[in-house]
């Protein structure tokens, strides 16, 4: 009997270690959505400069800068700016001015000088360039005095 | 008529982002179901930079017109780095459905020879369901 029972038990304990123990494994899955966004966040304003024939009132003119902005973006955007309105001028000006505005970007993308919009499709960070340029024509020339206009530059 | 700011309220909530970190606006993207003659729409505009600036909200249609909306509060000031809901209700005037612009604008540095207006719009349809 004792001898029956040794047998059984290795026989079980056999069979037991043939069995490879299982090991089971569960995904967890993960899901996020990025939506359309966009970041402006101005560093500088813009200075313009008068030329020297006064027809020319222009952040691009010797000694103007361009105001900057950082854009950062997820893609699927649209980056334009609007025309000028109200701007202040001395009152000594009384003649018509033309005022132009424009941006470029260099950085994930590149824009060329454009007053028009532009479509952004992809993700990046870039700095804009916004520029401002007022002109006058036939014998009209800037006055003596403070100038001050501004530009909108919009994301959507 | 006066639950109307409530319900569309509530339909505002499907449009509430799960974080509104430093965005200037968020979401900026957005379709809206309701029931009655107005919809709404929760968006965050934030500050991103170091220092106080005042926003404003507007609601401009697709030509860039004012659009006579209520907004909740339509200007504010807005700490460093921080963000707030403001609720805006469209009517439908009428029509079955309507696209809007929901801008939040800023002039960060004012008083300068020219300034910079930042301007973030979000595009939203409100679809009315009867």
């Amino acid at each position: 009997m004792e001898s029956f029972r040794a047998a059984v038990g290795a026989a079980l304990l056999a069979a037991c270690m043939s069995q490879t123990a299982s090991a089971t494994t569960q995904n967890v899955i993960f899901n996020g959505t990025v939506n359309p966004t966009c970041t402006l966040v101005i560093a500088t304003n813009g200075t313009m400069t008068v030329s020297p024939d006064l027809q020319s009132l222009s952040s691009h003119n010797s000694g103007g800068s361009p105001g900057t902005v950082t854009l950062t973006t997820t893609g699927g955007v649209s980056l334009s700016v609007d025309p000028v309105t109200s701007p202040t001028v001395p009152s000594a000006d009384t003649t018509s001015t033309t005022w132009t505005p424009t941006y470029s970007a260099t950085g994930a993308h590149s824009i060329v000088e454009t007053g028009s919009a532009t479509s952004i499709t992809t993700p990046g960070a870039d700095l804009v360039s916004v520029h401002l340029a007022g002109a006058k024509g036939g014998s009209n020339r800037f006055a003596s005095g403070n100038y001050q206009a501004t530009v909108t530059l919009r994301c959507e | 008529m006066t639950h109307v700011p409530t319900l569309a309220a509530a339909l505002a909530v499907a449009l509430i982002p799960a974080a509104a970190g430093a965005q200037s606006m968020s979401p900026m993207r957005g379709e809206v179901n309701s029931f009655t003659d107005a919809f709404a729409v929760r968006v965050f505009p934030a500050n991103p930079y170091d220092q106080k600036i005042k926003v404003e909200v507007h609601v401009y249609d697709q030509d860039f017109q004012p659009v006579d909306a209520r907004i909740s509060p339509s200007v504010f000031q807005l700490g460093s780095q921080a963000s707030r809901p403001v609720l805006v209700v469209v009517p439908f005037g009428g029509a079955a459905e309507r696209k809007v612009r929901i801008c939040t604008e800023s002039i960060p540095f004012p008083n300068q020879q020219t300034q910079i207006r930042a301007q973030i719009c979000g595009k939203f349809f409100g679809h009315r369901k009867s």
